[in-house]
């Protein structure tokens, strides 16, 4: 709790109120490779912030293939924030690679914040503005850029945990194949 | 529930319909799967056509078929490995056979988690072979560098034994032939035996294991080939004494000739049962989420046309699985 907390001090005066508010809605959890904590289907209630591990967000298509929307690693955060907004139930489903601490809250309590403690809106205005900009650049990346360039740009983003995620996961990120996965790090191992 | 059945034993054309079935009822250790995709085996036709009647005895009328793909829908009180929603394949036990439906009940032990990177009909062809081919070997206790000889490469079991031994780190010996060559060589083997052109028997020589999947006189065979100390595991040749005694079969003697050739080799001849195992699949798996084994489809039939998916199996000439959707 104390990572999230500095973070935050770096950006914002913490009043103590507030910071024992923040530790009063936070439960923080240790998770094993594995676990699941969000499913298709589910009302979705919590979001998590990540202190170390890695956690993956992925959909099933109706084929029952996977496809990877984001890993988070430490300081980010995760849920399925279209269930959350809509309050509809989940269709992804958020699961542990590695063995991972978090802090869960309760998506609504987190929202109190807000009016609570007005200094809190700015800061999280500035987190929203960030994940908009990152899922911005996904898009676009995808969009635009060949596979071995977007491969370049995850390994920079995912450097500390690149060689603990499988393949797979890896492949299903980028939207290509494991076999094309293969050739592009052949050739770059090339360069 | 629809569901595509065995009415009575003889030809494939005569011997299945569709009948509206009751949904399974969930025991405490099982999962209710929504079948998504269902593969067909050859063991299947060989229920329909009645050859396993004195094995087996199935009442009749009885859903046909073992492979599933799926979604849990329900799960029974004692279940804590599985959710609801999880997307699953298995082999499902001889009691649970009826896999050709929209709902089949099957004890979560031999349930796993479907590879992720697959899809549902992929999904579905894995099972059976899959299982055979790894617990085949297993028992073998393949290693990197043994020279292994699977017999017909190309079919369901053998393409997959292929993948797996080379996985492994095994040098692949196989039979198949003269159309097949080239796609069995694309699984990995090192070594593609055409037996139309050559005699495999001066091929694969000083063998660690022979795979025996075509029995009848290829058994025996197996113990020319095979290395002083070494392996054949069989899953349709004679049973072995071992295998027997658990069928209750306690004056059953392993073919003499078969008897001979194993003990002047020093090599041990065992029978291989499948038997379901969800910790299996689980490995399977991992695996074909790290693409070192990959589904192998010949064809997808839509459920309506359950009973031509059958013909075509009796016809022998599939390359790869033959699966059939469900929903």
């Amino acid at each position: 709790m104390e990572n999230l907390i500095n973070k935050i001090k770096e950006r914002l005066h913490l009043s103590s109120e507030a910071e024992a508010f923040l530790y009063s809605i936070s439960n923080e959890k240790e998770l094993v490779k594995g676990d699941v904590v969000i499913r298709p289907g589910q009302v979705v209630k919590k979001t998590y912030f990540v202190i170390s591990g890695c956690l993956r967000s992925y959909c099933i298509d109706t084929n029952g293939k996977e496809h990877t929307l984001l890993f988070a690693i430490k300081d980010w955060w995760i849920s399925d924030y279209m269930a959350i907004h809509s309050e509809d139930i989940s269709t992804l489903t958020i699961e542990c690679l590695t063995d991972s601490k978090v802090i869960e809250f309760n998506a609504k309590e987190l929202d109190e914040i807000h009016t609570r403690f007005p200094e809190f809106e700015s800061y999280q205005r500035q987190n929203l503005e960030r994940h908009v900009v990152n899922l911005q650049m996904r898009i676009l990346n995808q969009l635009q850029l060949s596979a071995a360039e977007r491969y370049d740009l995850f390994l920079e983003k995912y450097s500390d945990i690149e060689k603990q995620i499988r393949n797979f996961h890896v492949a299903s990120f980028l939207g290509i194949t494991q076999e094309s996965l293969s050739r592009i790090r052949v050739e770059r191992a090339k360069k | 529930m629809k569901s595509l059945q065995v009415v009575k034993y003889g030809e494939i054309s005569e011997s299945l319909a569709f009948n509206e079935t009751d949904k399974p009822q969930v025991q405490a250790n099982d999962v209710l799967i929504e079948v998504k995709a269902s593969a067909i085996n050859p063991i299947d036709k060989s229920i329909i056509l009645g050859n396993l009647q004195s094995l087996l005895p199935i009442p009749l009328p009885a859903t046909s078929a073992y492979d599933v793909s799926g979604v849990v829908v329900e799960k029974g009180q004692e279940v804590s490995d599985f959710e609801i929603g999880d997307l699953v394949y298995s082999r499902v036990p001889q009691e649970q056979m009826g896999t050709l439906a929209e709902y089949v009940a099957v004890i979560s032990s031999a349930v796993s988690k479907k590879p992720g990177n697959i899809s549902f009909e992929e999904a579905a062809g894995i099972p059976l072979a899959g299982l055979t081919a790894l617990q085949s070997l297993e028992y073998a206790g393949i290693k990197e560098n043994d020279k292994v000889l699977i017999h017909a490469g190309s079919g369901g079991v053998g393409s997959f034994a292929i993948q797996y031994a080379k996985a492994k780190g095994a040098y692949v010996f196989t039979t198949t032939s003269t159309g097949n060559v080239k796609w069995v060589k694309e699984l990995g083997a090192d070594r593609v035996i055409d037996y139309k052109t050559e005699d495999y028997k001066d091929i694969a020589k000083d063998v660690d294991i022979v795979f025996d999947t075509l029995g009848r006189h290829y058994s025996l065979e197996s113990f020319e080939l095979v290395k002083e100390g070494g392996k054949v595991v069989s899953v349709v040749g004679p049973l072995d004494e071992a295998s027997a005694k658990m069928f209750g079969m306690n004056d059953y003697k392993l073919p003499a000739e078969l008897a001979k050739a194993s003990s002047e080799k020093n090599a041990e001849y065992k029978f291989i049962f499948m038997h379901p195992n969800g910790s299996h699949l689980n490995q399977i798996k991992l695996m074909i989420e790290d693409e070192q084994i990959k589904p192998i489809i010949d064809k997808v039939y839509p459920f309506s046309e359950g009973i031509q998916a059958f013909t075509h199996l009796a016809s022998g000439r599939a390359k790869g699985k033959i699966v059939v959707k469900i929903s």
